[in-house]
């Protein structure tokens, strides 16, 4: 009895170390994301976080109305969103639509407070911010809808992230989408550079 | 399991040495090392996990996703073989499909698909193994209920069913594992002839469409398993939206198409080639055989062949003639050739189409094409340029004078377009449409025309054309396909309702030809007001097109009859250019037996009423379309084709997966297609589970405690 307890212990306790490691792990990812953003903002080079890391940091993304910061990585597969969102879409020249999509329990667990209006800032290589103000949130299936990203104009930038929120079913079709559009006036740019560098 | 290995080094570091202040550091660190390591584990296990799958997931990639919107591997494999037979004014082609699943469960395929937009489906045979079994052709609802039942009670079962008159959807019921189901598709179509040309199209795949409105809520039900949710412009998106993928994305043996035609065009040819690909032709007696160099073709663009007879040998008029069920059926052709045609001056405006399916090869195409537009113009025109994608812009207020000046700009303009966005057509019709005051087109009066130049890939094609018909007034309007797999059944209606006519571009060395016979013809009509009148009483022969549009330069009037025999003379009528009339008769005596004729008289009849309901606003007679399209055999858009077996073969406990086969993105237009991706991990389940088993585990200790007290 008091064996077949300590393996129903050992089990959960494992579990459970496993599944908070999840979140740990992004935020300690991020921590080091940090100093690898800075490099490659210093050098304008891709960067490497570790070593051995197959992605990099692209962007910073900030909610400031949520007061939330965090490191964009270079695509959008499973290695890569388990340290940061990840953009899925959008070129170096920071010209085109912007796809990026985030655990929606980890990083993007905010998301669902953005509502139209909110305020999104995204920071590219060149240290140069971009304002988006969030213009919709919608539900989609990812079983019958894909992201036409040619039907996407230039100053979008859409947040995914799996829905429901509350959900534990890892594998669940549905995705929450933020559509944002580029906005905002330019003088605000430099106000919201001098305060991030503050905030880091 | 990391951490549970660095606790004993951890231990025997403490036992070494007291120092309390070092312990928290080499905690720290070894904590610090721990992050590490896993940083570095988890790729590996990553890795592992993604090793039994050959490809790693690609952004930007469309795959297969079951119900959890994981990735799945595709199982069937698709084969396709056309073999066209042409004799005289008709192509009959018997399209093979076969579906052949590598998976190791029971699967249901469902192909969406296009044919030629003037295609008439009269016969569907499913193969499977020896068997044989011909389908029927039945009421839409009742062949889906067939093929439901069927595969429920796993039988073999296909069904072919229409969704736009270009546009078929395929379904087959119960492939064994392991083995292949042939679907059997016969069509006829008639033959295009232009300025001395015989033209024949076939199409492969389809440029993903557009699907103007709002997303209709809570449809997912009636999901279809396209990439397009239903709209409220579209309510039938899904079944029109299938998943585009590259070449490289399917099976190396899959979406490719073997490719016969033999023409036997009853008159000696000087030259058959094709825009779209190389041919490879031999003369066989009368008959010239044509396949495709190097074998099978990829679908990724439409198969265009074209003919020409040796000069002078150009056919000027045509009477065919069947017999069928007891009925005379005629179809006779008549070339007025080139009359004088006067010049008068017009406005021309050009539409282009800047949406997101125009990336790539596209736009360039449909740069190439408007500048080879306003090459056209002379000094006495006026014209304007309107781009549209998600929004109808106007380069100019109002139509300006074609000076160098105005040319040069729009030119400047022209070159600087790039493709993105929707495709909303309505809006730019709009815009093109009421930006002047309407014309009357007498002679001496400027004439308006707009040049539409679009890849046609919209899924409201009736509500466009519907606005066509009501706006345009005394305009024509003129339509020109653009890209790999053009929307043609957009092109051909969207003319014919703006009583002008279209053409489409093959690729970018194919510009010259087609625009330039289109720009001369549409200087103005050769023939208007055309009278035909069949011999014999009247009010017998009932004839199709019933009102014959104006003719241009190089068409045919062709006519398709039936309960004429093939006596007397045909009289035609009609207004030349100049104003003077032009009469012409036909002997019907000399006629050639023809056949597909009876069916290619019911499928001018099913359009003819569709046309009415459409014309009236009202409701499409369906119950008499439905009985002309089973009488004659044919697909329809309220009838379609059901084959069953009669046997289950599939045991009730194997279960059956249905795969949505996907098409094969246009040649040279870019993938926009990007697929939502996974965005929760396991974290939360794993935290709770663990949770509820410490809490199931203290319970259980608590109680023994409490047992031992």
């Amino acid at each position: 009895m008091s064996r077949l307890l300590l393996l129903l212990f050992t089990t959960s306790a494992t579990l459970l170390v496993f599944g908070l490691w999840i979140p740990i792990k992004a935020v300690v990812a991020q921590e080091l994301l940090e100093l690898a953003w800075a490099e490659s903002q210093a050098r304008q080079l891709e960067t490497r976080p570790w070593p051995w890391a197959d992605t990099w940091p692209v962007a910073r993304l900030t909610m400031p109305g949520l007061g939330d910061s965090m490191i964009v990585l270079a695509g959008g597969h499973g290695e890569s969103l388990a340290f940061g969102p990840g953009q899925v879409l959008g070129n170096e020249s920071g010209q085109g639509p912007l796809v990026i999509a985030g655990h929606r329990d980890t990083h993007f667990r905010k998301l669902r407070y953005l509502e139209p209006g909110s305020e999104l800032r995204l920071q590219d290589q060149d240290s140069g911010w971009h304002e988006y103000r969030v213009l919709r949130t919608r539900i989609v299936d990812s079983r019958i809808e894909q992201i036409d990203t040619l039907r996407l104009s230039d100053d979008t930038l859409l947040l995914v992230t799996c829905y429901p929120f509350d959900s534990v079913d890892a594998g669940g079709p549905l995705r929450y989408v933020v559509e944002a559009r580029a906005g905002g006036p330019a003088v605000l740019e430099q106000k919201v550079q001098t305060e991030t560098v503050v905030g880091t | 399991m990391i951490l549970a290995i660095r606790l004993p080094g951890r231990t025997a570091l403490k036992n070494g040495q007291q120092n309390k202040r070092l312990r928290h550091a080499v905690e720290g660190v070894s904590l610090w090392l721990s992050v590490m390591l896993m940083l570095f584990v988890h790729p590996l296990y990553a890795e592992a996990s993604l090793s039994g799958s050959a490809d790693v997931e690609n952004a930007g990639i469309l795959r297969f996703v079951d119900d959890a919107g994981r990735w799945q591997e595709p199982a069937l494999v698709l084969d396709s073989e056309f073999d066209i037979r042409v004799s005289g004014l008709i192509a009959d082609s018997r399209l093979s499909r076969s579906f052949r699943n590598t998976g190791d469960q029971w699967r249901e395929g469902v192909f969406v698909f296009p044919l030629p937009d003037d295609a008439s489906v009269y016969g569907l045979t499913m193969k499977v193994g020896e068997r044989t079994i011909v389908g029927k052709v039945r009421p839409k609802p009742e062949a889906r209920k067939i093929y439901e039942t069927a595969k429920k009670e796993g039988r073999h079962a296909a069904n072919v069913e229409q969704q736009r008159p270009n546009l078929f959807t395929a379904r087959v019921a119960n492939i064994p594992p392991g083995e292949t189901v042939t679907v059997d598709l016969q069509f006829q179509q008639p033959v295009q002839y232009r300025a001395g040309e015989f033209e024949l199209r076939l199409p492969t795949t389809l440029t993903p469409r557009y699907m103007p409105g709002t997303p209709v809520a809570g449809t997912s039900s009636q999901w279809e398993g396209g990439w397009s949710v239903p709209t409220t412009q579209v309510p039938d998106a899904s079944a029109i939206s299938p998943f585009t993928v590259l070449p490289g994305d399917v099976d190396a043996n899959s979406h490719r198409a073997r490719i016969q035609m033999k023409i036997d065009a009853g008159l000696p040819l000087a030259r058959v080639f094709s825009p779209s690909h190389r041919l490879e032709s031999r003369q066989d007696g009368q008959a010239v055989m044509v396949t495709p160099e190097g074998g099978d073709v990829l679908m990724n663009r439409d198969f265009v062949v074209r003919w020409r007879p040796l000069a002078g040998q150009e056919p000027t008029a045509a009477v065919f003639h069947q017999r069928w069920k007891d009925e005379d059926y005629l179809m006779t052709m008549l070339v007025p050739g080139t009359g004088p045609v006067r010049s008068v001056p017009r406005e021309l405006v050009f539409v282009i189409d800047t949406s997101g399916s125009m990336a790539g090869e596209s736009i360039r195409q449909a740069q190439a094409a408007l500048e080879r537009g306003l090459d056209t113009l002379k000094r006495d025109d006026r014209f304007n340029i309107i781009r549209f994608s998600s929004q109808a812009h106007a380069m100019f207020m109002q139509p300006v004078p074609a000076t160098g000046t105005n040319l040069a700009r729009a030119r400047r303009y022209v070159a600087g377009l790039n493709a993105d966005g929707g495709t909303e057509m309505a809006s730019a019709l709009s815009l093109a449409m009421e930006q002047s005051e309407p014309f009357e087109e007498t002679a001496g009066a400027r004439v308006r025309q707009l040049v539409f130049i679009t890849d046609g890939a919209v899924g409201n094609e009736a509500a466009l054309f519907r606005q066509i018909r009501t706006g345009l007034k005394n305009q024509r309007l003129f339509t020109v396909g653009i890209g790999s797999a053009p929307n043609m059944h957009f092109m051909r209606e969207a003319a014919r309702w703006g009583r002008g006519t279209y053409t489409a571009i093959q690729d970018p060395s194919d510009v010259r030809g087609p625009l330039d016979t289109l720009f001369s013809a549409m200087e103005s009509p050769v023939l208007t007001n055309i009278d035909v009148q069949w011999p014999g009483q009247t009010g017998q022969a009932e004839s199709f097109p019933r009102r014959p549009g104006d003719l241009f330069a190089g068409d045919p009037l062709i006519q398709v009859v039936r309960g004429s025999a093939p006596a007397g003379e045909l009289k035609i009528s009609a207004l030349k250019a100049d104003g003077s009339t032009w009469q012409k008769t036909l002997d019907l005596q000399q006629a050639a037996e023809g056949v597909g004729i009876g069916r290619q008289w019911a499928r001018e009849k099913i359009d003819s009423l569709l046309d009415a309901g459409n014309l009236t606003g009202g409701e499409v007679d369906k119950a008499l379309v439905t009985e002309l399209a089973v009488a004659h055999g044919l697909m329809s858009p309220y009838t379609s084709f059901v084959a069953v077996d009669e046997t289950p073969v599939r045991g009730q406990t194997d279960p059956l997966s249905t795969e949505q086969l996907p098409t094969l993105l246009p040649k040279g237009s870019t993938s926009g297609m990007l697929r939502y991706p996974q965005t929760a991990t396991y974290g939360p389940l794993m935290t709770a589970l663990g949770l509820t088993g410490l809490m199931f585990a203290a319970a259980i200790v608590l109680l023994q405690r409490r047992e031992v007290a």
